[in-house]
């Protein structure tokens, strides 16, 4: 989403998106005309007159269950993306009862809160675990 | 800045997508996950 119209979307996607994304871009390119939508989550810069890179993964009940906002000059790290609604969509299937820790990506270990774990993290967790 | 944990503000956008201009409206995703993304603007480089 951007302050641009759906009109320039079509222009950007059709004369260079689709070059770099076999197909065109595959989800809806939104329009916010005026930045109110941006306003509304706290990410558009009324100075500049455009967005922030603000990004938010919104649950199957419409939460807010996390997100990133950057100055624009810098871009996003996808990867990290993706691997943070992996791991809200494995907590949420255990009805909370399961807690991902720092570094955990798919496949890798998993915790249990519960009174067994108070002072045991140091135990089932290495440190190391976070920059794999 | 939003809270987490708030619901997602509700909107209607227009939009570009494959081909078409459709109409999004948020709350048609309930049930999915969302990632919404703001950016500064169409032809920048980042």
């Amino acid at each position: 989403m951007s302050v641009d119209s759906h009109f320039v979307h079509k222009m950007w996607n059709d004369h260079e998106l689709s070059k770099m994304v076999k197909g065109g871009v595959p989800f809806p390119m939104l329009s916010d005309g005026g930045g109110k939508v941006g306003a509304a989550y706290g990410v558009y810069d009324e100075n500049a007159g455009v967005e922030n890179r603000g990004r938010f993964l919104i649950d199957p009940d419409g939460v807010v269950v996390g997100y990133e906002v950057l100055t624009p000059p810098v871009g996003r790290n996808v990867a990290e993306t993706l691997r943070q609604i992996q791991a809200f969509q494995l907590v949420r299937a255990s009805k909370g009862t399961q807690a991902t820790p720092s570094g955990w990506k798919p496949g890798k270990k998993v915790l249990t809160p519960g009174p067994d774990l108070v002072g045991k993290v140091w135990e089932v967790w290495k440190v190391s675990e976070a920059f794999e | 800045m939003l809270k987490l944990g708030s619901k997602a503000p509700d909107f209607t956008a227009p939009a570009y997508q494959q081909g078409k201009f459709i109409n999004v409206k948020l709350s048609d995703y309930l049930g999915k996950w969302v990632v919404l993304c703001f950016y500064p603007g169409d032809f920048t480089f980042v």
